[in-house]
C-alpha cells in the first residue's frame, strides 16, 4: 500500500486509484477494553467474574496483535455461573410479558447509544457485525415478549438454555439464538467462540444496563471442551449449538446422553446454490454473486449454476467485472495450501480459471477466483476450501438445474435469478433449502424464519416458528436430567432377540400370528423369526415379526416411492384420506377396544375411551390438513416474503409403551397430515393394538407405503431407524440408553430427533396423550414440519 | 483520441432479449453509492478529474453573447490558478471538456474560445431540445447548421414517442440519420430516461442508440422530472458494457441534470470505475453535464488546500 507521501495529486490523477481506506483507531473499543486492563473474565449472576490462577488465552486482531486475553472457565467458575442463571431464570421468568418486553426495548436504545463501541469491537475482533441488526432483533423480540402470553398461552419457557457457538459463525448467530430465548423468558448462557466473546461479554453488560435481572444472561468463555462442560451443568435444560459440521458432529457426542435436547444450526460453510436461469437479469445477477461469493467474511459457501444458454455470457461479464477486484484475506494462513490444492486439481481436471490477477506467491491472501467448467464430482464443487472460490456449474433445464442444485448433504438457503415468476416460485419449491431468495442474496430479518434441510441444521431460527424451540407446553413434563450410561454405540441394538419358548400355553385359545405392515403388505419379518406378545399376566397372546434392519429398508424404500406423490396431494384430499383412516377404526371400535384390554389389562370401558379419543385425534388431524399453513411474512424491506411449512420425508417413530393406541394415531395423524411418510415401531411390549391397527390403515385410503408398521426388539429398530439416511426424523420413546444412542448416531447425517425418556414419561400414565390442551397437538404438528422462506423483492 | 463507434446493424433478437430487475439495480445502486475514496490528495485528484469531464453547459431561454463568454472563460481556467499551482496541477492542461449550449449560441461560443486560443470542444444539443417534439427535416436541418457552426460535438435527443411504443426500427433509422447529418462531430444521444418508464426500456434505447452509432449515451435533457440517478445510470452502463463484449467498441457515457455537488461527481466517478473499469475515466468517455457543479468542485478544492472553507465571493463566477 502505498503511503501518502509518495502519492502526489498528479500521480492519483492518473492512476485513479481510490486509496486505502482510512483505518478505524476503534478508540471507544480499546477504553473498554482498557477498562478491563485488557483481560476479560466471564460474566456472571449480573457481573465481571475474573477467577484467579486459570488458564487464559489471546483473542487476536487481523494484524495478529492481541486484542486481550479470555479466561478459561474450571468446572467450578461453570457451576456457579449455573446457579446464578438459575436464580436469574426465577427472577426474569416471574416478570409480565410487558416487563420482559420493556427490558429488551430499553436494550434496544442502549446498543444504540453505544453503536461505536460495539460495531469497533466486533471488527477489533474479526467477527463484524452491524449494531442496527442487533437493534432490530431487540425491537422484534420485545414484541414477542409482550404478546407471548397472550398468543402462547399454554407454553412455558424451559429454564436456563446454554446457547453455545463456535467462533467461526457471525457474531449475529449468537443473537438470533439469545434474543428468542431471553423474550421467551429463559436464562441463557452464552459460550461464545474466542473471537466472539469480547463484544458478547460487553453485549451482556448493556443487558444489565438495560435492567435485565442478574443471572439471566451470562456469559461462560473458554476452550474448545468449555460448551460440553457447560451442557453437563444440571441446571441446564435445553441445549443448541451453532457452528461447522465437524465441529457439531463433536458436539453432539459430547452431550449424548445427559438428558438434554439439543438442536444444531450447521450453517457455517454451508453449500449453497446460486442459480441463474437464462430469463434473468444477468448483468445483476452477476454483481450479486460477485458480491456474495468474494467477501472476506462470507456466511456461507456459494455455488454458481448457470443455464447453459447464458453460460457464456455470464462468464464474460464475470471477466469483466472481476478484473479489478483486490485480494482476498483467508481465514488463515493455512488455508492457503488448500485453496492452492483445490485450484490445481479443478485445473487438471479441466477447469478453466477466472482470476482478478494472478494469486501471490505465498501468503493469506487470494484473488477472486472462479472455477468454470467444472463437474459434480469434483472436489472443489463438492467440498471448496475456504476462500474466495466460486465454482461455476452448467445446466440444461431448469428442472436439471433444481436437481443439480439438490444432489448436496447441504441445505441451508439458496439464491435463483430469473425474471420469470412461475419459474421462481416452481424452483423455490423443488430446492431443498431452508431459505429461498429470488434475485437476490442473504436477506435476513428476524422475522423470517430459517430452518436447515439435511445437514445444516435441525432448527428454525427467527419468526414465530422459532420461538419454540425455547418454549415446552405448560402440560408436558418437566424435564429430567440424567447422566450418560457407559453405552457401547457399536453394538448398541445388534443382538439378535432372544429366542424362548414359552411356557403356560393356555389350550382354550390358541395365540394368533400376526404380521407386520411395510410398504403396503403385509408380511412376516424379512429375518422370518417372530416373537410373542404377552398379556400383562403372562399369557402368550400372539406371535409378531421380530422385525429388523431389512424390514426398515423395505418400508424406507416404498416410502420414499409415494411420499413425494402425497405430498404434492391437495391437503383437502390428504384431508379425506385422514378422514376415512377415522371413520374406519370408528367401524372397529370393539375389536380395538378388546386389543387394548388384552394387551395392557386395563377396564374395557378405560378401552373404549382411549378408542374414542384415538377417533377424535385422527379427525382433528385430518381437519388441520387444510387448516395450519405458513403466510406472508411482513418485512422491513419492500417485496414479498412467503413462509409454508414443509413435510420432513420419512419419519421413525419408536412408539410408547403407554397408550398403545391413542399414541400411535396421534404421532400419525401428524406426521402423516403434513405429508410424511412413516415407519412405526410399535411398543416392544404392547404392541397389539397397531397390529391390530393394520387392518383399518388397509381400510382406509391412505396410500400403500406411506405408514409402515414394523414390530420387533426395540433396540434392534431403533438402531435400524438410526442408521438409515433417507429417514429424516426420529422419534423416540424409550429408555434412556435409546436416547443416548440417538443423540450420538444421528449427528452424522443429522436427523431431527425427538426424544422421550419413557421411564420418566410413565410416571404420568398417559394423561399426556389424552389432554385436550392445544399445545399438545401443536407441538407434534411443529416437530412434523420444517420450515421454507421464499423472498422476493420488489422495487 | 480512439476510434468511433461505427454502430452495427439493428439486431432486434437481442433488443428483445432485454431484461433488468428494478430492485437488484436500486440495490447495486446503493452498493455504489457506499464506495469510499480516500481523503486528502486522492479527493482532490479525483475532483480535478471530474473538472475535466464536465460538460459545462447553459441552456436557458436568456442566454447572451455575454454570458456564453464568461462560461467559456470559466470552462477554460475551471480551477483558480494559485489552487491548481499548489497542488503543482497548473501545468496539467486542466479544463473542462467542453461547453455545450444551445445551436443559436454555437458561434458566440467558438468566437469566444478562439479569441482565448483555446481548442475546447464546443458542444451544441440539438434535434428539437429538449421534447424532440419537430419533425424530423427540421431537426436534421438543426444538426447539420449546428456543425457549420463549428460544434464538433451534437447531443441530439431520441423520439421518446417512438421508444415508448417500442418501434425500434424507426429510432434506429432517425438516430442513424442523425449521425449521418454529425459528419466528423461526436453524437451523444439523449435517452430522456425519466420519460422511458421502465429500466428495461431504458437498457433497450441504450442499446438502439449505440447500434445506430451513438459516441456517447446521456441520461437526460436537463428538463425532465427525472434525470440523471445512479441506477439508471447503471442500468445504461450495463448496456455500454454489453455493447462492448459484443462489438469491442467503447462508447462513452454522459449523466446529466441534477448533478451539483463535488460528492456526487465522486460518486459518479467510482461508479464508471466500478462498472466499466479505469479507461472509462476520461474525457473520452466519461462525461458529466452540469453548470452549477464546477462551483461546488472549486470550493472543495479550495478547503484541500487552504483547509478553509470558501466564500462564494472569493471564486471567480462563471
Amino acid at each position: 500500500m502505498a503511503s501518502s507521501t509518495s502519492n502526489t495529486v498528479y500521480d492519483i490523477f492518473q492512476s485513479m486509484d481510490s486509496g486505502a481506506p482510512s483505518s478505524s483507531t476503534a478508540a471507544a473499543a480499546r477504553a473498554w477494553l482498557e477498562q478491563h486492563s485488557q483481560s476479560l473474565g466471564l460474566f456472571a449472576n449480573g457481573k465481571f467474574v475474573c477467577p484467579v490462577g486459570r488458564r487464559t488465552h489471546a483473542v487476536t486482531d487481523s494484524k495478529g496483535g492481541t486484542v486481550c486475553s479470555l479466561v478459561c472457565a474450571e468446572d467450578e467458575d461453570i457451576s456457579s455461573c449455573a446457579s446464578s442463571a438459575a436464580a436469574g431464570f426465577k427472577a426474569w421468568g416471574e416478570l409480565s410479558g410487558h416487563r420482559r418486553a420493556k427490558v429488551l426495548l430499553r436494550l434496544a436504545s442502549t446498543l444504540q447509544r453505544y453503536t461505536q463501541c460495539v460495531s469497533e469491537l466486533c471488527d477489533l475482533c474479526q467477527s463484524p457485525c452491524p449494531p442496527s441488526a442487533l437493534v432490530r432483533l431487540a425491537q422484534y423480540y420485545a414484541g414477542w415478549a409482550q404478546l407471548r402470553d397472550t398468543l402462547m398461552p399454554e407454553w412455558t419457557p424451559r429454564g436456563v438454555i446454554a446457547v453455545v457457538v463456535s467462533e467461526d459463525c457471525s457474531f449475529y448467530s449468537i443473537w438470533i439464538k439469545v434474543f428468542p430465548a431471553l423474550a421467551m423468558g429463559n436464562a441463557v448462557i452464552v459460550v461464545p467462540g474466542a473471537k466472539l466473546a469480547p463484544p458478547a461479554l460487553l453485549l451482556a453488560q448493556l443487558f444489565m444496563e438495560a435492567g435485565l435481572p442478574a443471572g439471566a444472561l451470562s456469559v461462560v468463555t473458554g476452550d474448545g471442551s468449555v460448551g460440553a462442560k457447560v451442557a453437563q451443568n444440571n441446571q441446564i435444560s435445553y441445549l443448541t449449538y451453532s457452528g461447522s459440521q465437524q465441529d457439531g458432529e463433536v458436539f453432539s457426542k459430547q452431550t449424548a446422553g445427559w438428558g438434554l435436547p439439543l438442536s444444531v444450526c450447521l450453517s457455517v460453510s454451508a453449500m449453497c446454490p446460486f442459480i441463474i436461469f437464462e430469463s434473468a437479469d444477468l448483468d445483476s445477477a452477476v454483481d450479486a454473486v460477485i458480491e456474495a461469493a468474494f467477501k472476506k467474511n462470507k456466511d456461507w459457501q456459494w455455488v454458481l449454476f448457470v443455464q447453459e444458454s447464458v453460460l457464456d455470457s455470464v462468464s464474460a461479464r464475470l471477466k469483466v467485472r472481476m478484473a479489478g477486484l483486490k485480494c482476498v484475506s483467508l481465514p488463515c494462513e493455512s488455508d492457503r495450501s488448500r485453496v492452492d490444492a483445490a485450484v490445481q486439481e479443478a485445473v487438471q481436471q479441466g477447469a478453466t480459471l477466472i482470476q482478478s490477477s494472478s494469486p501471490p506467491a505465498s501468503g493469506a491472501l487470494y484473488p477472486p477466483t472462479a472455477l468454470c467448467g467444472l463437474a459434480p464430482p469434483s472436489s472443489a464443487a463438492v467440498s471448496p476450501p475456504p476462500g474466495p472460490l466460486l465454482p461455476i456449474l452448467s445446466f440444461r433445464s431448469a428442472a436439471e438445474g433444481a436437481a443439480l442444485s439438490n444432489r448436496t448433504p447441504h441445505g441451508q438457503a439458496a439464491s435463483i435469478w430469473t425474471e420469470d415468476l412461475t419459474l421462481a416460485l416452481e424452483t423455490a419449491k423443488s430446492l431443498c433449502v431452508g431459505s429461498v431468495w429470488v434475485n437476490s442474496h442473504s436477506v435476513t430479518d428476524p422475522s423470517f424464519p430459517q430452518c436447515g434441510r439435511r445437514d445444516s441444521g435441525n432448527c428454525t431460527d427467527g419468526g414465530r416458528e422459532g420461538l419454540y424451540q425455547y418454549l415446552r407446553p405448560s402440560v408436558s413434563p418437566s424435564l429430567t436430567r440424567s447422566t450418560p450410561a457407559s453405552l457401547d454405540y457399536a453394538t448398541f441394538g445388534t443382538a439378535a432377540s432372544k429366542f424362548m419358548v414359552p411356557e403356560g400355553f393356555d389350550p382354550s385359545s390358541v395365540p394368533r400370528s400376526c404380521f407386520q405392515y411395510v410398504g403396503g403388505k403385509l408380511c412376516k419379518a424379512d429375518s422370518g423369526s417372530s416373537r410373542t406378545v404377552q398379556s400383562p399376566g403372562g399369557a402368550v397372546l400372539a406371535h409378531c415379526p421380530d422385525g429388523g434392519r431389512k424390514d426398515v429398508r423395505n418400508a424406507v424404500e416404498a416410502a420414499l416411492k409415494v411420499q413425494p406423490g402425497w405430498m404434492k396431494k391437495s391437503p383437502a384430499a390428504r384431508a379425506l384420506s385422514l378422514y376415512s383412516l377415522s371413520d374406519n377404526l370408528e367401524k372397529r371400535k370393539l375389536d380395538m377396544a378388546t386389543s387394548i384390554h388384552a394387551q395392557t389389562g386395563i377396564s374395557i370401558e378405560e378401552a373404549e375411551k382411549e378408542v374414542e379419543i384415538s377417533i377424535t385425534r385422527l379427525s382433528d388431524w385430518a381437519a388441520r390438513c387444510d387448516k395450519q399453513t405458513g403466510g406472508m411474512l411482513l418485512l422491513p424491506q419492500t417485496g414479498s416474503a412467503l413462509s409454508a411449512p414443509e413435510a420432513l420425508g420419512v419419519v421413525g417413530v419408536v412408539l410408547p409403551d403407554t397408550k398403545p393406541l391413542l399414541s400411535l394415531v396421534s404421532l400419525l395423524g401428524a406426521a402423516v397430515s403434513v405429508g410424511n411418510a412413516v415407519i412405526m415401531v410399535p411398543s416392544e411390549k404392547h404392541p397389539l393394538p397397531a397390529l391390530d391397527f393394520i387392518q383399518v390403515l388397509q381400510a382406509s385410503d391412505i396410500p400403500a407405503g406411506l405408514v409402515s408398521v414394523i414390530t420387533g426388539g426395540r433396540n434392534q429398530l431403533t438402531h435400524a431407524l438410526a442408521n438409515h439416511s433417507e429417514i429424516h426424523a426420529v422419534w423416540y420413546w424409550g429408555s434412556m440408553e435409546g436416547c443416548q444412542f440417538l443423540q450420538h448416531t444421528c449427528c452424522s447425517p443429522l436427523k431431527h430427533l425427538w426424544l422421550h425418556c419413557e421411564e420418566e414419561k410413565a410416571k404420568d400414565g398417559g394423561k399426556y396423550w389424552s389432554h385436550p390442551s392445544p399445545s399438545v397437538q401443536e407441538e407434534m404438528w411443529r416437530e412434523a414440519v420444517v420450515w421454507k422462506s421464499v423472498w422476493i423483492p420488489t422495487a | 483520441m480512439s476510434s468511433r463507434n461505427p454502430g452495427m446493424d439493428l439486431d432486434l433478437e437481442w433488443v428483445s432479449k432485454v431484461r433488468v430487475n428494478t430492485q437488484a439495480v436500486l440495490k447495486r445502486a446503493q452498493q455504489v453509492q457506499g464506495c469510499k475514496v480516500a481523503k486528502k490528495q486522492w479527493q482532490a485528484a479525483w475532483l480535478l478529474k471530474a473538472v475535466t469531464c464536465i460538460d459545462l453547459t447553459t441552456l436557458a431561454g436568456d442566454d447572451t453573447p455575454s454570458n456564453v463568454h464568461r462560461l467559456c472563460m470559466k470552462a477554460v481556467q475551471p480551477v483558480r490558478q494559485d489552487l491548481l499551482k499548489s497542488m503543482d496541477m497548473h501545468d496539467k492542461g486542466i479544463s473542462t471538456a467542453a461547453v455545450c449550449v444551445y445551436p443559436s449560441r454555437v458561434a458566440d461560443a467558438v468566437k469566444s474560445l478562439k479569441a482565448a486560443n483555446s481548442s475546447l470542444p464546443v458542444a451544441s444539443v440539438a434535434t428539437g431540445f429538449p421534447a424532440g417534439q419537430t419533425p424530423l427535416k427540421t431537426r436534421l436541418e438543426e444538426v447539420r447548421m449546428a456543425v457549420q457552426d463549428g460544434a464538433t460535438e451534437i447531443d441530439i435527443v431520441i423520439n421518446r414517442t417512438l421508444a415508448l411504443t417500442g418501434q425500434w426500427a424507426a429510432m434506429y433509422d432517425e438516430i442513424r440519420q442523425f449521425r449521418e447529418a454529425c459528419g466528423d462531430a461526436h453524437m451523444k444521444t439523449i435517452l430522456a430516461i425519466g420519460e422511458l418508464g421502465t429500466f428495461t426500456n431504458v437498457y433497450k434505447a441504450s442499446l438502439v442508440s449505440m447500434m445506430a452509432g451513438s459516441d456517447f449515451i446521456k441520461t437526460s435533457t436537463g428538463k425532465e422530472s427525472v434525470n440523471a440517478t445512479y441506477p439508471v445510470a447503471i442500468v445504461m452502463v450495463r448496456a455500454i458494457r454489453d455493447y462492448y463484449l459484443r462489438t469491442g467498441h467503447k462508447v462513452g457515457f454522459k449523466p446529466a441534470g441534477g448533478i451539483r455537488t463535488a460528492q456526487e461527481s465522486i460518486v459518479w466517478l467510482a461508479l464508471m470505475k466500478e462498472e466499466l473499469g479505469h479507461e472509462w475515466l476520461t474525457p473520452h468517455l466519461f462525461r458529466l453535464g452540469a453548470s452549477s457543479l464546477l462551483a461546488d468542485i472549486e470550493r472543495q478544492i479550495y478547503h484541500y488546500v487552504t483547509g478553509r472553507y470558501a466564500a462564494y465571493h472569493e471564486l471567480p463566477m462563471a
